[in-house]
């Protein structure tokens, strides 16, 4: 092979993006590599631009933000401090979050059994709400809500938020599950309960398992979804009750000072802890093994 | 409770005859598999009932209302007897594929290349990938802001080679820079689906017949990946026309789409009515154009992908 390879260029491509460990890498092959690798970093590049511009401008000395920053200084985050506002909408945003996340991995592991193995009216219309419920329009739905909520007299409140951002991402968890049961082989299954495990043994032993990763990844983007949610958001809360990026938005519409981006950056840390605990419970990759498009 | 419900309805499954739990899938056969199901996709139904099936309803009703009340067509013949208006659809349009088109061209070398990737190099790029989702997109979209700004990193790196920065804020070139970095994720993810279940001996096999790498990459790779291909762009294009704030932001005075005359006409103008008819109009033509997609990339020879 490696002679082949030498000969004739075609062959060399050919052999080069086999995906076998090259023994004589060609030159074709590194300059590949190299290419693919600059692309990458390229477009790593351009995904946290926005984060660390972000992060860089809160330690300016300026009252102004720019970028790079002049100076270094902690002025912001003290500042921050003075505005007990936005400890409130945080607490607000990641209480409703959380509720969203929990809520909608429930719903979802329920519902995605459901659709998945038992035959029950209606099931196929649910399933295709499902799907479509990824595709409406969230400001619509934010307006629909906004009228229906005034329908039935329902006063803002953390609670009708978290109901609207369940329909964010219920949609989502469902898909997830679906995913991940359509990933297990039943035979595992049928194993255990031939060998003589209730059906309770089988669902907590074999068939949670399955979907653990599915269930993390779907409880971690209701969680993201939740909090980074401002378009349902913006139609549901009120002047005295805002999450943290509807007090960003408002606070944008009249300054334009570094204490924004100070609280950006505090929001950027507390999801790089999310992560980090994440990562340590069930990795990073699990949130990627199932795919949302099934 | 499942696989015992399966046991029950398939004994032919064994023709052995060893069926070691009889008294595990009697009762469950009994109570029958429907209520189950019923009980436990039931406050998933609630929730789309309650909270999306209704609301949308009183949308379009409301949008066929006069503020008083009073059944009417005008907000539709307001919308789209007014070229303002119809420009704003297409305008919103044309940002929607231009995004989906930016994703794509970023998005599908990028999970090529993540599919090659060890395990941990994967893990480390999908973080990046998704970081963009992990924060506020109001943080976010004044990021670029800043970067894009007349005085901003990259204005500067044009000064330093001599050239003139291209106006890069507060219009459509913004609005798609900001678009495509929130919504890249959506696309690759589905991609990397589609590209992982390919059958990792294809290719091989391809070149083993004499096909180069350009003809297994068409042949191969791009068909058996359309499915991923068809489901993020439909996610990108959806969620791309009905953003609000990331345009809001970066497109300033200049670029207004519909989202935000649906939010303005509902709470500056407290018109509810107009408001739910320009979403409505939005919501239909979403619909109209994604079912064309996907019929015609459906057509290409990808497969379904929503059942």
């Amino acid at each position: 092979m490696n002679t082949a390879t030498a000969t004739t260029p075609a062959t060399d491509k050919a052999a080069a993006g086999a995906g076998r460990k090259p023994i004589a890498a060609g030159v074709g092959e590194r300059a590949r590599r190299l290419l693919g690798a600059a692309f990458a970093a390229l477009v790593g590049l351009f995904l946290l631009a926005p984060v660390l511009v972000t992060i860089a401008s809160s330690l300016t000395t300026t009252s102004y933000v720019t970028f790079p920053p002049k100076g270094l200084t902690l002025h912001w985050y003290a500042e921050l401090l003075n505005r007990p506002e936005f400890l409130d909408s945080f607490l607000l945003s990641i209480g409703v979050a959380a509720g969203a996340a929990v809520v909608s991995t429930a719903l979802g592991l329920a519902a995605g059994l459901a659709i998945h193995r038992y035959p029950f009216p209606g099931k196929s219309v649910l399933d295709r709400v499902f799907s479509s419920a990824f595709a409406v329009p969230t400001i619509v739905l934010g307006i629909g809500l906004l009228q229906w909520y005034a329908q039935l007299g329902m006063a803002s409140s953390p609670l009708t938020l978290l109901l609207a951002h369940l329909v964010l991402t219920v949609p989502y968890t469902v898909r997830l599950v679906l995913a991940g049961l359509a990933g297990l082989d039943r035979s595992a299954e049928l194993a255990a309960a031939g060998l003589g495990a209730k059906a309770p043994q089988v669902f907590w032993h074999v068939t949670l398992p399955a979907v653990r990763g599915p269930l993390i990844a779907g409880a971690f983007f209701a969680l993201i979804t939740s909090f980074d949610d401002l378009t349902i958001a913006l139609f549901v809360v009120t002047t005295d009750m805002q999450t943290l990026p509807v007090r960003i938005f408002n606070y944008l519409q009249y300054n334009y000072d570094p204490t924004v981006t100070a609280v950006g950056t505090v929001m950027v840390l507390f999801a790089a802890v999310a992560v980090v605990i994440i990562e340590r419970v069930v990795g990073v990759a699990h949130l990627f093994g199932a795919d949302p498009e099934q | 409770m499942a696989a015992t419900a399966r046991i029950a309805d398939g004994p032919a499954l064994r023709p052995d005859g060893a069926a070691p739990t009889p008294k595990v899938h009697q009762p469950v056969k009994a109570r029958g598999p429907w209520r189950t199901g019923l009980l436990l996709a039931s406050p998933a139904i609630a929730v789309l009932a309650l909270l999306f099936i209704a609301p949308l309803f009183m949308l379009v009703y409301n949008s066929f209302r006069t503020q008083a009340g009073d059944p009417t067509l005008q907000n539709y013949t307001r919308f789209l007897g007014d070229s303002f208006y119809r420009d704003v659809l297409w305008h919103t349009l044309w940002i929607g594929a231009l995004t989906t088109l930016g994703c794509l061209v970023v998005g599908y070398p990028f999970a090529v290349y993540l599919r090659g990737r060890s395990p941990r190099a994967r893990n480390y790029l999908s973080l990046v990938l998704l970081s963009p989702l992990l924060i506020s997109m109001v943080t976010r979209a004044y990021g670029w802001l800043v970067l894009l700004g007349p005085k901003g990193p990259i204005a500067d790196g044009f000064h330093a080679v001599g050239l003139d920065a291209p106006k890069m804020l507060y219009n459509d070139t913004a609005v798609v820079i900001g678009m495509v970095h929130v919504m890249l994720a959506y696309m690759v993810l589905p991609l990397m689906g589609s590209l992982d279940r390919i059958d990792p001996a294809l290719t091989p096999a391809a070149k083993g017949l004499g096909a180069s790498g350009w003809t297994c990459f068409w042949r191969i790779t791009v068909p058996l990946s359309l499915p991923g291909m068809l489901a993020g762009s439909l996610i990108v294009f959806s969620l791309t026309v009905s953003s609000f704030v990331t345009p809001a932001i970066l497109g300033g005075p200049t670029v207004k789409l519909m989202p935000y005359f649906v939010y303005t006409e509902a709470t500056s103008n407290l018109n509810w009515p107009y408001a739910a008819a320009i979403g409505f109009v939005l919501i239909v033509v979403t619909t109209i154009l994604t079912a064309v997609y996907a019929r015609l990339l459906r057509g290409r020879g990808g497969k379904e992908v929503f059942a």
